[in-house]
Protein backbone atom coordinates (compact mmCIF):
# COMPACT_ATOMS: atom_id res chain seq x y z
CA UNK A 1 0.00 0.00 0.00
CA UNK A 2 1.36 3.02 -1.17
CA UNK A 3 1.79 5.82 2.38
CA UNK A 4 0.46 8.91 1.38
CA UNK A 5 -0.18 11.94 3.76
CA UNK A 6 -3.77 10.74 4.61
CA UNK A 7 -3.13 6.85 5.30
CA UNK A 8 0.08 7.80 7.05
CA UNK A 9 -2.27 10.41 9.82
CA UNK A 10 -4.74 8.07 10.25
CA UNK A 11 -2.88 5.17 11.02
CA UNK A 12 -1.11 7.33 13.54
CA UNK A 13 -4.30 8.75 14.77
CA UNK A 14 -4.87 4.70 15.42
CA UNK A 15 -1.86 4.32 16.77
CA UNK A 16 -2.01 7.40 19.60
CA UNK A 17 -5.69 5.51 20.24
CA UNK A 18 -4.43 2.74 21.12
CA UNK A 19 -1.26 4.10 23.29
CA UNK A 20 -3.94 6.47 25.02
CA UNK A 21 -6.63 4.25 25.37
CA UNK A 22 -7.03 2.82 29.21
CA UNK A 23 -7.06 -1.32 29.03
CA UNK A 24 -10.36 -1.07 30.84
CA UNK A 25 -11.29 -4.75 31.82
CA UNK A 26 -14.98 -5.80 32.28
CA UNK A 27 -16.44 -4.91 35.58
CA UNK A 28 -16.93 -8.03 37.14
CA UNK A 29 -13.22 -8.88 36.23
CA UNK A 30 -11.83 -6.08 37.24
CA UNK A 31 -13.43 -5.89 40.89
CA UNK A 32 -11.36 -7.85 43.72
CA UNK A 33 -11.88 -10.97 44.23
CA UNK A 34 -11.07 -10.41 48.08
CA UNK A 35 -13.87 -7.78 48.28
CA UNK A 36 -17.19 -7.89 50.14
CA UNK A 37 -20.03 -9.37 48.35
CA UNK A 38 -23.21 -10.68 49.97
CA UNK A 39 -25.81 -14.04 49.45
CA UNK A 40 -29.34 -14.40 49.78
CA UNK A 41 -30.80 -17.04 49.51
CA UNK A 42 -34.90 -16.60 49.37
CA UNK A 43 -34.82 -20.57 49.56
CA UNK A 44 -34.20 -19.95 53.26
CA UNK A 45 -36.21 -16.74 53.99
CA UNK A 46 -39.73 -16.57 55.18
CA UNK A 47 -39.69 -12.87 55.75
CA UNK A 48 -39.87 -13.43 59.40
CA UNK A 49 -43.59 -15.30 59.08
CA UNK A 50 -46.11 -14.51 61.91
CA UNK A 51 -43.93 -10.53 62.79
CA UNK A 52 -45.04 -7.31 61.73
CA UNK A 53 -42.17 -6.46 60.38
CA UNK A 54 -39.13 -8.64 59.54
CA UNK A 55 -36.03 -8.81 62.07
CA UNK A 56 -33.52 -7.47 59.28
CA UNK A 57 -35.82 -4.91 58.62
CA UNK A 58 -36.23 -3.61 62.62
CA UNK A 59 -32.39 -4.53 63.30
CA UNK A 60 -31.26 -1.96 60.19
CA UNK A 61 -33.51 0.94 61.60
CA UNK A 62 -32.86 0.23 65.28
CA UNK A 63 -28.78 0.10 64.19
CA UNK A 64 -28.79 3.25 61.72
CA UNK A 65 -31.20 5.32 63.89
CA UNK A 66 -28.37 7.91 64.67
CA UNK A 67 -27.50 8.33 60.99
CA UNK A 68 -31.22 9.13 60.26
CA UNK A 69 -32.26 12.18 58.95
CA UNK A 70 -33.26 15.03 61.82
CA UNK A 71 -35.02 18.14 59.42
CA UNK A 72 -35.69 21.42 61.16
CA UNK A 73 -39.31 22.25 60.13
CA UNK A 74 -38.37 25.47 59.05
CA UNK A 75 -36.03 24.14 56.03
CA UNK A 76 -38.75 22.08 55.06
CA UNK A 77 -39.87 24.28 52.37
CA UNK A 78 -41.12 23.46 48.64
CA UNK A 79 -38.28 23.33 45.71
CA UNK A 80 -38.40 26.02 43.99
CA UNK A 81 -40.26 26.39 40.94
CA UNK A 82 -41.37 23.06 41.99
CA UNK A 83 -44.84 23.05 44.41
CA UNK A 84 -43.21 20.37 46.26
CA UNK A 85 -40.69 18.57 48.77
CA UNK A 86 -40.11 15.30 49.67
CA UNK A 87 -39.86 15.00 53.65
CA UNK A 88 -40.36 11.43 55.19
CA UNK A 89 -39.67 12.55 58.60
CA UNK A 90 -43.55 12.11 59.22
CA UNK A 91 -43.42 8.25 57.87
CA UNK A 92 -40.74 6.73 59.81
CA UNK A 93 -42.96 3.99 60.37
CA UNK A 94 -42.70 2.94 56.59
CA UNK A 95 -41.07 -0.65 56.42
CA UNK A 96 -42.84 -1.47 53.27
CA UNK A 97 -40.22 0.80 50.41
CA UNK A 98 -37.28 2.35 50.27
CA UNK A 99 -37.31 5.87 52.32
CA UNK A 100 -34.23 8.06 54.15
CA UNK A 101 -35.88 6.37 57.36
CA UNK A 102 -35.83 2.53 55.66
CA UNK A 103 -32.97 1.23 53.76
CA UNK A 104 -34.15 -2.55 53.70
CA UNK A 105 -37.44 -4.16 53.45
CA UNK A 106 -38.69 -7.21 52.65
CA UNK A 107 -41.39 -7.67 49.35
CA UNK A 108 -43.76 -10.53 49.68
CA UNK A 109 -45.32 -12.51 46.56
CA UNK A 110 -47.04 -15.37 45.40
CA UNK A 111 -45.16 -17.18 42.24
CA UNK A 112 -47.51 -20.66 41.62
CA UNK A 113 -49.31 -20.84 44.59
CA UNK A 114 -45.67 -20.23 46.37
CA UNK A 115 -44.89 -17.38 48.78
CA UNK A 116 -41.29 -15.98 48.58
CA UNK A 117 -40.10 -12.86 50.80
CA UNK A 118 -37.47 -10.74 49.32
CA UNK A 119 -35.41 -8.91 51.50
CA UNK A 120 -34.48 -5.78 48.99
CA UNK A 121 -31.64 -2.80 49.64
CA UNK A 122 -28.68 -1.58 47.20
CA UNK A 123 -27.14 -4.46 45.34
CA UNK A 124 -23.69 -2.41 45.68
CA UNK A 125 -22.70 -2.74 42.04
CA UNK A 126 -19.13 -2.96 40.51
CA UNK A 127 -19.91 -0.05 38.08
CA UNK A 128 -22.59 2.16 40.05
CA UNK A 129 -24.26 4.70 37.47
CA UNK A 130 -25.43 6.71 40.94
CA UNK A 131 -22.18 6.41 42.38
CA UNK A 132 -20.12 7.75 38.73
CA UNK A 133 -22.59 10.06 37.77
CA UNK A 134 -23.19 12.39 40.91
CA UNK A 135 -22.79 15.33 40.00
CA UNK A 136 -20.80 16.53 42.96
CA UNK A 137 -19.11 13.24 43.47
CA UNK A 138 -20.12 12.59 46.67
CA UNK A 139 -21.15 9.12 46.24
CA UNK A 140 -18.09 6.60 46.23
CA UNK A 141 -17.86 2.72 45.23
CA UNK A 142 -15.56 1.59 47.57
CA UNK A 143 -12.70 -1.22 46.56
CA UNK A 144 -14.28 -3.26 49.43
CA UNK A 145 -17.57 -3.49 47.84
CA UNK A 146 -20.17 -1.08 49.48
CA UNK A 147 -21.19 1.73 47.95
CA UNK A 148 -21.85 4.90 50.44
CA UNK A 149 -23.03 8.40 50.42
CA UNK A 150 -20.84 11.01 51.88
CA UNK A 151 -24.09 12.82 53.28
CA UNK A 152 -22.40 15.78 54.89
CA UNK A 153 -21.75 16.75 51.04
CA UNK A 154 -24.78 15.58 49.44
CA UNK A 155 -26.96 18.48 47.84
CA UNK A 156 -29.69 16.05 47.19
CA UNK A 157 -30.35 16.54 43.44
CA UNK A 158 -31.78 12.90 43.37
CA UNK A 159 -30.18 11.92 40.18
CA UNK A 160 -28.93 8.62 41.82
CA UNK A 161 -32.23 7.60 42.63
CA UNK A 162 -33.21 8.49 38.90
CA UNK A 163 -30.16 6.34 37.10
CA UNK A 164 -30.10 3.65 39.68
CA UNK A 165 -32.81 0.98 38.34
CA UNK A 166 -34.35 -0.28 41.46
CA UNK A 167 -34.36 3.93 42.73
CA UNK A 168 -32.20 2.88 45.93
CA UNK A 169 -31.37 6.06 47.46
CA UNK A 170 -34.21 8.17 49.16
CA UNK A 171 -34.10 11.89 49.18
CA UNK A 172 -34.94 14.16 52.33
CA UNK A 173 -35.71 17.67 52.54
CA UNK A 174 -34.31 20.04 54.94
CA UNK A 175 -31.32 18.60 55.88
CA UNK A 176 -28.25 18.64 54.44
CA UNK A 177 -25.61 21.29 52.92
CA UNK A 178 -28.18 23.14 50.53
CA UNK A 179 -30.09 24.19 54.22
CA UNK A 180 -27.26 26.80 54.27
CA UNK A 181 -28.61 28.88 51.11
CA UNK A 182 -31.82 27.91 50.15
CA UNK A 183 -33.82 30.69 51.28
CA UNK A 184 -31.40 33.04 48.91
CA UNK A 185 -30.54 30.26 46.75
CA UNK A 186 -33.22 27.39 45.15
CA UNK A 187 -30.27 25.00 44.24
CA UNK A 188 -30.25 21.13 46.19
CA UNK A 189 -33.67 19.25 47.33
CA UNK A 190 -31.63 17.67 50.70
CA UNK A 191 -29.42 14.18 51.41
CA UNK A 192 -30.15 11.51 50.03
CA UNK A 193 -29.95 8.01 51.96
CA UNK A 194 -29.29 4.62 51.23
CA UNK A 195 -27.85 1.47 52.92
CA UNK A 196 -23.83 0.67 52.64
CA UNK A 197 -23.83 -2.52 53.98
CA UNK A 198 -22.78 -1.15 56.97
CA UNK A 199 -19.30 -0.20 56.18
CA UNK A 200 -17.80 0.68 59.41
CA UNK A 201 -19.07 -2.62 60.71
CA UNK A 202 -17.27 -4.80 58.33
CA UNK A 203 -13.91 -2.72 58.60
CA UNK A 204 -14.13 -3.80 62.90
CA UNK A 205 -15.10 -7.27 61.02
CA UNK A 206 -18.62 -7.00 62.55
CA UNK A 207 -21.35 -8.04 59.56
CA UNK A 208 -23.91 -5.76 58.64
CA UNK A 209 -27.23 -5.23 61.64
CA UNK A 210 -29.59 -7.36 58.77
CA UNK A 211 -27.51 -10.01 58.06
CA UNK A 212 -26.67 -10.26 62.01
CA UNK A 213 -30.26 -10.32 62.93
CA UNK A 214 -31.74 -12.61 60.68
CA UNK A 215 -33.01 -15.87 62.36
CA UNK A 216 -32.95 -18.37 58.87
CA UNK A 217 -29.23 -17.21 58.22
CA UNK A 218 -30.67 -16.28 54.75
CA UNK A 219 -28.51 -13.64 53.96
CA UNK A 220 -24.15 -14.34 54.34
CA UNK A 221 -21.47 -11.83 53.64
CA UNK A 222 -18.05 -12.68 52.40
CA UNK A 223 -15.13 -12.49 49.89
CA UNK A 224 -16.46 -12.11 46.76
CA UNK A 225 -14.88 -15.09 45.28
CA UNK A 226 -16.31 -17.40 48.03
CA UNK A 227 -19.66 -15.98 47.81
CA UNK A 228 -20.15 -16.67 44.01
CA UNK A 229 -18.81 -19.52 44.38
CA UNK A 230 -21.42 -20.45 46.95
CA UNK A 231 -23.98 -18.88 45.15
CA UNK A 232 -22.76 -21.78 41.79
CA UNK A 233 -23.41 -24.38 44.39
CA UNK A 234 -26.94 -23.43 45.89
CA UNK A 235 -28.20 -22.76 42.16
CA UNK A 236 -26.91 -26.24 41.21
CA UNK A 237 -28.52 -27.74 44.40
CA UNK A 238 -31.92 -26.10 43.93
CA UNK A 239 -31.87 -26.80 40.06
CA UNK A 240 -32.28 -22.77 40.73
CA UNK A 241 -31.54 -19.57 39.96
CA UNK A 242 -29.29 -15.93 40.44
CA UNK A 243 -30.09 -12.46 40.25
CA UNK A 244 -27.38 -9.57 41.04
CA UNK A 245 -24.70 -11.23 39.01
CA UNK A 246 -24.83 -9.67 35.55
CA UNK A 247 -27.70 -7.25 36.32
CA UNK A 248 -26.86 -3.42 36.10
CA UNK A 249 -23.00 -4.95 34.39
CA UNK A 250 -22.74 -6.85 37.81
CA UNK A 251 -23.21 -6.45 41.39
CA UNK A 252 -22.08 -7.35 45.15
CA UNK A 253 -25.51 -9.20 46.00
CA UNK A 254 -26.64 -12.51 44.38
CA UNK A 255 -29.89 -13.69 45.23
CA UNK A 256 -30.30 -17.42 44.75
CA UNK A 257 -34.09 -18.98 44.21
CA UNK A 258 -35.68 -21.67 43.36
CA UNK A 259 -38.26 -19.79 41.43
CA UNK A 260 -36.81 -17.98 37.89
CA UNK A 261 -36.42 -14.61 38.65
CA UNK A 262 -38.61 -13.46 35.08
CA UNK A 263 -41.44 -14.72 36.75
CA UNK A 264 -40.41 -13.03 40.52
CA UNK A 265 -40.67 -9.88 38.70
CA UNK A 266 -43.53 -10.36 36.99
CA UNK A 267 -45.60 -11.18 40.33
CA UNK A 268 -43.77 -8.50 41.72
CA UNK A 269 -44.82 -5.54 38.70
CA UNK A 270 -48.13 -7.08 39.45
CA UNK A 271 -48.21 -5.79 43.13
CA UNK A 272 -48.65 -2.20 41.24
CA UNK A 273 -51.65 -0.64 43.33
CA UNK A 274 -52.71 3.23 44.28
CA UNK A 275 -50.47 2.81 47.15
CA UNK A 276 -47.37 1.01 45.99
CA UNK A 277 -46.87 2.60 42.10
CA UNK A 278 -43.57 1.55 41.59
CA UNK A 279 -42.77 -1.49 43.31
CA UNK A 280 -38.99 -2.29 43.36
CA UNK A 281 -38.28 -4.77 40.07
CA UNK A 282 -36.27 -7.64 39.82
CA UNK A 283 -35.67 -7.01 35.81
CA UNK A 284 -31.67 -7.37 34.01
CA UNK A 285 -30.99 -3.75 33.85
CA UNK A 286 -28.02 -3.13 31.33
CA UNK A 287 -25.63 -0.50 32.99
CA UNK A 288 -25.89 2.61 31.00
CA UNK A 289 -22.24 3.36 31.52
CA UNK A 290 -21.43 -0.09 30.05
CA UNK A 291 -23.33 1.27 27.26
CA UNK A 292 -21.75 4.53 26.71
CA UNK A 293 -18.45 3.21 26.71
CA UNK A 294 -17.13 3.33 23.26
CA UNK A 295 -17.99 7.43 23.78
CA UNK A 296 -16.08 7.65 27.27
CA UNK A 297 -13.05 5.81 25.37
CA UNK A 298 -13.68 8.21 22.39
CA UNK A 299 -13.49 11.50 24.78
CA UNK A 300 -10.28 10.01 26.46
CA UNK A 301 -8.74 9.19 23.30
CA UNK A 302 -9.79 12.56 21.42
CA UNK A 303 -6.93 14.76 22.57
CA UNK A 304 -4.03 12.64 21.49
CA UNK A 305 -5.82 12.47 18.18
CA UNK A 306 -6.04 16.13 17.56
CA UNK A 307 -2.79 16.63 18.94
CA UNK A 308 -1.34 14.47 16.57
CA UNK A 309 -3.85 15.21 13.28
CA UNK A 310 -2.30 19.40 13.99
CA UNK A 311 1.24 18.00 14.60
CA UNK A 312 1.23 17.00 10.81
CA UNK A 313 -1.58 19.47 9.49
CA UNK A 314 0.79 22.46 10.94
CA UNK A 315 4.31 21.25 9.02
CA UNK A 316 2.61 20.51 5.66
CA UNK A 317 3.19 22.00 2.10
CA UNK A 318 -0.59 22.93 1.88
CA UNK A 319 -0.58 24.41 4.94
CA UNK A 320 2.11 26.99 4.19
CA UNK A 321 0.81 27.59 1.22
CA UNK A 322 -2.45 28.64 2.38
CA UNK A 323 -0.39 31.44 4.30
CA UNK A 324 0.46 33.32 1.41
CA UNK B 1 -14.33 47.89 0.69
CA UNK B 2 -10.97 46.70 0.54
CA UNK B 3 -10.49 44.03 3.45
CA UNK B 4 -7.55 42.29 5.04
CA UNK B 5 -7.23 38.71 5.85
CA UNK B 6 -7.41 38.17 9.68
CA UNK B 7 -7.94 33.96 10.20
CA UNK B 8 -6.71 30.88 7.83
CA UNK B 9 -9.87 28.21 7.17
CA UNK B 10 -7.96 26.11 9.78
CA UNK B 11 -8.35 28.69 12.82
CA UNK B 12 -11.68 29.07 12.01
CA UNK B 13 -12.39 25.76 11.62
CA UNK B 14 -10.66 25.45 15.11
CA UNK B 15 -12.39 28.00 16.62
CA UNK B 16 -16.22 27.10 15.48
CA UNK B 17 -15.28 23.48 16.96
CA UNK B 18 -14.77 24.27 20.11
CA UNK B 19 -17.55 26.41 19.88
CA UNK B 20 -20.09 24.23 18.83
CA UNK B 21 -18.51 21.56 21.54
CA UNK B 22 -18.40 24.15 23.92
CA UNK B 23 -21.90 24.82 23.60
CA UNK B 24 -22.98 21.04 23.43
CA UNK B 25 -20.82 20.73 26.77
CA UNK B 26 -22.72 23.54 28.58
CA UNK B 27 -25.83 22.06 27.95
CA UNK B 28 -25.78 18.40 28.32
CA UNK B 29 -23.47 19.23 31.61
CA UNK B 30 -26.62 21.29 33.13
CA UNK B 31 -28.64 18.30 32.02
CA UNK B 32 -26.79 16.30 34.25
CA UNK B 33 -26.43 18.64 37.09
CA UNK B 34 -29.75 18.02 37.56
CA UNK B 35 -31.28 20.52 36.63
CA UNK B 36 -34.08 20.39 33.56
CA UNK B 37 -36.59 19.37 35.24
CA UNK B 38 -36.58 20.89 38.62
CA UNK B 39 -36.39 24.01 36.76
CA UNK B 40 -38.86 23.04 33.97
CA UNK B 41 -36.92 23.43 31.01
CA UNK B 42 -38.65 19.83 30.24
CA UNK B 43 -41.88 21.71 29.83
CA UNK B 44 -40.22 23.72 26.22
CA UNK B 45 -41.70 22.54 23.79
CA UNK B 46 -39.03 20.27 21.86
CA UNK B 47 -36.95 19.72 25.31
CA UNK B 48 -38.62 17.20 27.16
CA UNK B 49 -35.83 14.52 26.49
CA UNK B 50 -33.54 17.16 28.60
CA UNK B 51 -33.70 14.62 31.99
CA UNK B 52 -32.93 11.87 29.82
CA UNK B 53 -29.17 11.46 31.75
CA UNK B 54 -28.56 8.76 29.34
CA UNK B 55 -29.26 11.34 25.99
CA UNK B 56 -26.99 14.32 27.38
CA UNK B 57 -24.41 11.36 29.11
CA UNK B 58 -23.78 10.46 25.74
CA UNK B 59 -24.10 14.10 24.27
CA UNK B 60 -21.64 15.10 27.07
CA UNK B 61 -19.14 12.11 25.64
CA UNK B 62 -19.24 13.16 22.05
CA UNK B 63 -19.17 16.88 22.67
CA UNK B 64 -16.18 15.90 25.03
CA UNK B 65 -14.61 14.49 22.30
CA UNK B 66 -15.10 17.21 19.55
CA UNK B 67 -13.74 19.75 22.02
CA UNK B 68 -10.59 17.82 23.74
CA UNK B 69 -9.59 17.19 20.17
CA UNK B 70 -9.92 20.68 18.80
CA UNK B 71 -8.02 22.32 21.74
CA UNK B 72 -5.18 20.29 21.02
CA UNK B 73 -5.17 20.61 17.82
CA UNK B 74 -5.24 24.80 18.47
CA UNK B 75 -2.19 24.20 20.96
CA UNK B 76 -0.29 21.80 18.44
CA UNK B 77 -0.90 23.92 15.79
CA UNK B 78 -0.09 27.43 16.77
CA UNK B 79 3.00 25.82 18.85
CA UNK B 80 4.58 23.88 16.03
CA UNK B 81 4.18 27.07 13.78
CA UNK B 82 5.22 29.68 16.29
CA UNK B 83 2.19 31.54 16.69
CA UNK B 84 2.56 33.07 20.06
CA UNK B 85 0.71 36.18 19.05
CA UNK B 86 -2.54 35.80 21.72
CA UNK B 87 -0.60 34.71 24.61
CA UNK B 88 -0.09 37.23 27.37
CA UNK B 89 2.76 39.87 27.45
CA UNK B 90 3.91 41.86 29.87
CA UNK B 91 2.12 45.10 30.79
CA UNK B 92 -1.23 43.51 29.47
CA UNK B 93 -3.33 43.57 32.76
CA UNK B 94 -3.26 47.14 32.77
CA UNK B 95 -3.70 48.23 29.44
CA UNK B 96 -6.33 45.70 29.20
CA UNK B 97 -8.02 47.53 32.08
CA UNK B 98 -7.42 50.74 29.53
CA UNK B 99 -9.20 49.07 27.07
CA UNK B 100 -12.26 47.57 29.30
CA UNK B 101 -12.60 51.53 29.98
CA UNK B 102 -12.13 52.73 26.25
CA UNK B 103 -15.29 49.91 25.62
CA UNK B 104 -16.96 52.19 28.59
CA UNK B 105 -16.35 55.04 26.52
CA UNK B 106 -14.16 56.18 29.60
CA UNK B 107 -10.69 56.15 27.55
CA UNK B 108 -9.13 56.45 24.47
CA UNK B 109 -8.21 52.72 23.04
CA UNK B 110 -4.74 51.69 23.02
CA UNK B 111 -2.96 50.92 20.15
CA UNK B 112 -2.73 47.44 19.16
CA UNK B 113 -1.58 44.78 16.96
CA UNK B 114 -3.03 41.95 15.95
CA UNK B 115 -4.82 41.28 19.01
CA UNK B 116 -5.99 43.83 21.94
CA UNK B 117 -4.27 43.11 25.09
CA UNK B 118 -7.71 42.44 26.90
CA UNK B 119 -8.09 39.85 23.61
CA UNK B 120 -5.23 37.73 25.47
CA UNK B 121 -5.65 38.17 28.82
CA UNK B 122 -9.21 36.66 28.38
CA UNK B 123 -7.90 33.98 26.28
CA UNK B 124 -5.28 33.53 28.95
CA UNK B 125 -7.85 32.82 31.51
CA UNK B 126 -10.27 30.99 28.82
CA UNK B 127 -7.58 28.76 28.21
CA UNK B 128 -6.96 27.73 31.10
CA UNK B 129 -10.79 27.32 31.98
CA UNK B 130 -10.63 24.77 29.11
CA UNK B 131 -7.55 22.76 30.50
CA UNK B 132 -8.63 22.51 33.72
CA UNK B 133 -12.05 21.28 32.53
CA UNK B 134 -10.24 19.36 29.73
CA UNK B 135 -8.30 17.25 31.96
CA UNK B 136 -10.91 17.00 34.57
CA UNK B 137 -13.44 15.69 32.59
CA UNK B 138 -10.59 13.39 30.95
CA UNK B 139 -10.38 11.74 35.23
CA UNK B 140 -14.23 11.66 35.12
CA UNK B 141 -14.56 9.71 32.09
CA UNK B 142 -12.16 7.40 33.00
CA UNK B 143 -13.89 6.79 36.01
CA UNK B 144 -16.66 5.36 34.23
CA UNK B 145 -14.86 2.75 32.29
CA UNK B 146 -16.12 -0.06 34.88
CA UNK B 147 -14.93 -0.86 38.31
CA UNK B 148 -12.64 2.05 38.88
CA UNK B 149 -12.17 3.33 42.24
CA UNK B 150 -10.31 6.44 42.80
CA UNK B 151 -9.29 8.08 45.82
CA UNK B 152 -12.95 9.52 47.36
CA UNK B 153 -11.17 13.24 48.29
CA UNK B 154 -9.70 13.21 44.95
CA UNK B 155 -12.51 12.50 43.16
CA UNK B 156 -14.13 15.01 45.01
CA UNK B 157 -12.64 17.84 44.69
CA UNK B 158 -12.30 16.59 40.83
CA UNK B 159 -15.91 17.11 40.36
CA UNK B 160 -16.50 20.47 42.25
CA UNK B 161 -13.47 22.00 39.97
CA UNK B 162 -15.33 20.39 36.60
CA UNK B 163 -18.50 22.59 38.04
CA UNK B 164 -16.72 25.50 39.07
CA UNK B 165 -14.49 25.73 35.80
CA UNK B 166 -17.74 24.85 33.69
CA UNK B 167 -19.47 27.49 35.08
CA UNK B 168 -16.42 30.22 34.84
CA UNK B 169 -16.60 28.94 31.24
CA UNK B 170 -20.35 29.19 30.94
CA UNK B 171 -19.27 33.34 32.17
CA UNK B 172 -16.58 33.98 29.71
CA UNK B 173 -18.59 32.11 26.90
CA UNK B 174 -21.30 34.44 27.65
CA UNK B 175 -19.02 37.57 27.63
CA UNK B 176 -17.20 37.01 24.74
CA UNK B 177 -20.17 36.48 22.57
CA UNK B 178 -21.71 39.50 24.35
CA UNK B 179 -18.54 41.95 23.80
CA UNK B 180 -18.94 40.85 19.91
CA UNK B 181 -21.94 42.74 20.19
CA UNK B 182 -20.57 45.85 20.78
CA UNK B 183 -20.73 48.44 18.18
CA UNK B 184 -16.76 48.68 18.44
CA UNK B 185 -15.82 44.90 17.78
CA UNK B 186 -18.61 43.61 15.55
CA UNK B 187 -16.86 44.35 12.43
CA UNK B 188 -14.69 41.11 13.86
CA UNK B 189 -17.45 39.25 13.39
CA UNK B 190 -16.97 38.31 9.74
CA UNK B 191 -13.60 37.36 10.45
CA UNK B 192 -14.80 33.99 12.02
CA UNK B 193 -17.19 33.27 8.79
CA UNK B 194 -14.85 34.55 5.90
CA UNK B 195 -11.84 35.24 7.40
CA UNK B 196 -11.58 39.25 6.43
CA UNK B 197 -12.12 42.02 8.22
CA UNK B 198 -12.54 45.77 7.17
CA UNK B 199 -8.90 46.78 6.12
CA UNK B 200 -10.30 50.69 7.36
CA UNK B 201 -11.08 49.46 10.71
CA UNK B 202 -7.87 46.96 11.00
CA UNK B 203 -5.87 50.82 10.20
CA UNK B 204 -8.02 52.42 12.82
CA UNK B 205 -8.00 49.66 15.39
CA UNK B 206 -5.02 47.42 15.11
CA UNK B 207 -2.37 49.94 14.11
CA UNK B 208 0.38 47.70 15.03
CA UNK B 209 -0.96 44.88 13.53
CA UNK B 210 0.85 44.04 9.49
CA UNK B 211 -1.49 41.22 7.68
CA UNK B 212 1.20 41.54 4.85
CA UNK B 213 3.59 39.84 7.23
CA UNK B 214 1.52 36.87 8.56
Amino acid sequence: MKMNRRTFLTGAAAAGTALVLPQARPAEAAISDDSYASLIDLAKCDGCAGKKVPDCVTACGKGNESRFPRPEPEQLRDYWPQKKHEDWSKKKHLKTRFTPYNWLFVQNVEVNGQKLSIPRRCMHCDNPPCAKLCPFGVKHKTAEGPVYIDTHMCFGGAKCRTVCPWSVPQRQAGVGLYTNWQKVLPVGGGVMYKCDLCRNRLAEDKKPFCMESCPKGAMKIGKRVEIFAEAQKLKKQYNGHLYGMKENGGTSTVYVSRVPFEQINKAILATKSSKNKKPTPMHKPENMLDKQTIWSKASLAAPAVGALAAFFAAGSKAEKEGDK
Amino acid sequence: METVKRHSVTVRLNHWAIAVSGIFLLFSGFGQMPMYKRYNIVKIPGLAWSSNYEITLLMHYVAAALFGAAVLYHIIYHFRRKEFGILPKKGDVGEAIAGFKAMLGRDEEPAHGKFQAKQRVIYAIMGSASLALLLTGLVKSYKNLGNIVIDHMLLEAITLAHTIFGMLFMMLFLAHVGALLLKNHRPLIPSMFSGRISKEYADHHHPKWDPGKE
